[in-house]
């Protein structure tokens, strides 16, 4: 059954970047609500890893490559930021553009081992291409400190503002554009033809490829596109936190970003921005219970992936459905995978 | 002698363990066609479980079985509550790589706010050392390359010789066909689960006769895990054995020769490369090829 473009599930052109905007505003009101450093430096984090886990989402939901090597382009600017302005002494706006270009770059090259290769295996090169990195940055302790990380790294600066006590008011909102940047450029790139050709691939490989998509070309492109910004976010965390540690390569925050891909829901970018929202609110709210933080995230991300598989923006599309009396004749959560 | 004997023991030692997880991990990969990422704490689990057991009182001989049955049960409750409602689902491999994690996850950190940081270790299978070849060696290591053939042989055998060990493989072929022949497929994934808890469980048990045991002591052994099967292949059982010791012999010779630190760069970059040369596996029987 063929839906004509511009149907159910679908928003125009126009409702979307309406949509954005006014979203984006909200979202940079905020400061002035929580004037506290706390707080801005929660949502800082939120929108570092929302700009992770919606790139991640366009490489795992939308090309259905399972790249486990994402939070390797992460580590790969965080560190890129780190060596460019501590050893080389490059300007910190410079660099943050150059980790995003030394990021994709990587992306290139671990696209091209997993060419011929099919899910589980992709999986596998992919967490090795990872470690890889992460041994090299161990061995060349002289410039990367090793297990010791780098400390002291130079942050950005704005004109002649003072970024350290403004209360992160100024980082709130670098971090925000970035996130604003990214988001726009995903959402473009997910409606446009490659983005189409992409789903294509993922929906119906053999089909696809024989409608003349390159298998190839679009691969190659998802993974170089999901990690500019990835990488960019690496560098922004850097400058930051002022610091870089080995810890970005590490198990437990790869799996954190990817319960925010898989719990907002894959292929809609925004649902990992939204999960991205609610998991380090709802981190940051359970500190006091210590110990069990862990347990009880971990019993709250299988209790949403069994009652609701397209994840959170399911929930959401579901409701929205519901209280707009828009009820479609088939129900969210029966329909293939989602490809607004 | 003493560099090729230590290597020898090394990688069979190694193999040993690897080819103890390997196994199930390929089990339920094969049955239900997913990953399985709670495997590694299914390792320390049973590890952790033996410890209690010894702690109470229990003679090695009544605490080996005990854990392993225990694993056993608690692998078929976690497939049946986190793997099993996701069956049918179009996006299941991802899904179940999420919840599996998250279940691991709940897990390891059960396991840490239970029985607290501080590293543990089960008496040793055989007590006391020996020298074979100009190396020492531990007589518990020995058993564990004594033993572990064994197993392995037995799983052969009940994969190939009995009713219910032909029904698993035949869900692994072929699901659809199963199910009009009358398998009760749900009870055979969950049998699947239940076998690989096991054998997780016992190389957990024999790593920590041998090492301490921490809440995260399964997290490199699945890691190899993984890279054993992949290299291997899953079209048979005894692909990701080889592969196992393959791969043991391989870590051994690279501590020896290039250090330890170098070893799992160097593990990957070969892997990476065998599997651009082959995507099926080592020692797959070639499959369909790949677009």
């Amino acid at each position: 059954m063929t839906r004509p473009i511009g149907t159910p599930g679908r928003a125009s052109w126009k409702e979307e970047a309406v949509g954005m905007v006014l979203g984006f505003a909200v979202l940079a009101l905020l400061p002035f609500l929580f004037t506290d450093a706390y707080s801005r430096h929660v949502l800082i984090m939120v929108f570092i890893y929302a700009v992770v886990a919606s790139n991640w989402d366009l490489s795992l939901g939308y090309g259905g490559v399972f790249n486990f090597g994402h939070l390797a382009l992460f580590g790969i600017g965080v560190y890129a930021y780190g060596l460019l302005t501590k050893l080389m002494g490059l300007d910190p706006w410079l660099a943050l553009v150059a980790s995003g270009i030394l990021a994709t770059a990587a992306a290139i090259l671990v696209t091209i081992p997993i060419l011929r290769l099919k899910g589980i295996y992709i999986i596998l090169v992919t967490f090795g291409f990872a470690q890889l990195v992460m041994q090299v940055i161990l061995s060349q302790s002289d410039y990367t400190g090793g297990t010791q990380g780098m400390v002291r790294i130079p942050g950005l600066y704005w004109f002649d503002h003072n970024m350290v006590r403004d209360g992160k008011f100024a980082y709130f909102f670098l971090a925000l554009g970035l996130l604003a940047a990214s988001t726009v450029f995903l959402r473009v790139f997910v409606r446009s033809r490659i983005g189409a050709g992409i789903v294509a691939l993922r929906d119906n490989e053999e089909y696809a490829i024989a409608r003349g998509i390159s298998l190839v070309r679009q691969r190659m492109i998802t993974l170089a596109a999901s990690a500019f910004f990835t990488g960019m976010a690496g560098a922004f965390y850097a400058a930051y936190q002022r610091n870089a540690s080995i810890d970005v390569f590490g198990m437990s925050l790869a799996t954190i970003i990817l319960s925010m891909v898989l719990l907002g829901g894959t292929s809609t970018i925004y649902g990992a921005i939204i999960a991205s929202f609610v998991l380090t609110v709802f981190a940051e709210l359970m500190a006091d219970f210590g110990a069990w933080r862990p347990i009880i995230t971990a019993l709250l991300i299988i209790v949403v992936m069994l009652a609701y598989p397209t994840g959170l923006a399911g929930l959401i599309r579901a409701g929205w459905a519901a209280t707009a009396g828009r009820l479609r004749r088939t129900a969210p959560a029966a329909r293939p995978a989602e490809t607004t | 002698m003493g560099a090729s004997a230590e290597i020898l023991f090394g990688g069979l030692f190694q193999g040993s363990l690897y080819a103890m997880m390997a196994v199930g991990l390929a089990l339920v990969w094969t049955t239900i066609g997913v990953f399985n990422f709670s495997h590694g704490v299914f390792m320390m689990l049973g590890a952790y479980l033996a410890w209690q057991f010894v702690d109470i009182g229990l003679p090695l001989p009544v605490v080996l079985p005990l854990a392993v049955v225990a694993m056993a049960a608690i692998g078929w409750l976690l497939q049946a509550s986190v793997v099993r409602p996701l069956i049918g689902r179009p996006n299941i491999v991802l899904v179940v790589v999420i919840t599996t994690l998250a279940a691991a996850s709940l897990i390891e950190n059960g396991v840490l706010e239970l029985w607290g940081p501080r590293s543990k270790q089960i008496p040793p299978l055989l007590e006391g050392n020996t020298t074979i070849g100009g190396v020492g060696v531990s007589m518990h290591q020995i058993a564990i390359i004594v033993i572990t053939p064994v197993i392995l042989a037995a799983l052969w055998l009940f994969l190939n010789r009995t009713r219910l060990g032909l029904a698993l493989r035949a869900v692994a072929q072929n699901e659809d066909a199963s199910l009009l022949v009358g398998l009760n497929v749900t009870a055979l994934y969950g049998l699947a689960f239940a076998i690989a808890a096991a054998l997780a469980a016992l190389a957990g048990i024999f790593l920590g006769g041998y090492r301490f045991m921490s809440p995260v002591m399964g997290a490199d052994p699945l890691l190899k895990a993984l890279i054993v099967v992949v290299f291997g292949g899953i079209s048979s059982i005894s692909g990701p054995i080889f592969a196992a010791y393959l791969i043991g012999f391989f870590e051994a010779a690279s501590n020896y020769y290039f250090g330890l630190y170098w070893t799992p760069a160097l593990l990957f970059a070969v892997l990476i490369l065998t599997l651009m040369v082959r995507p099926e596996g080592m020692f797959a029987r070639s499959s369909r090829s790949l677009a």
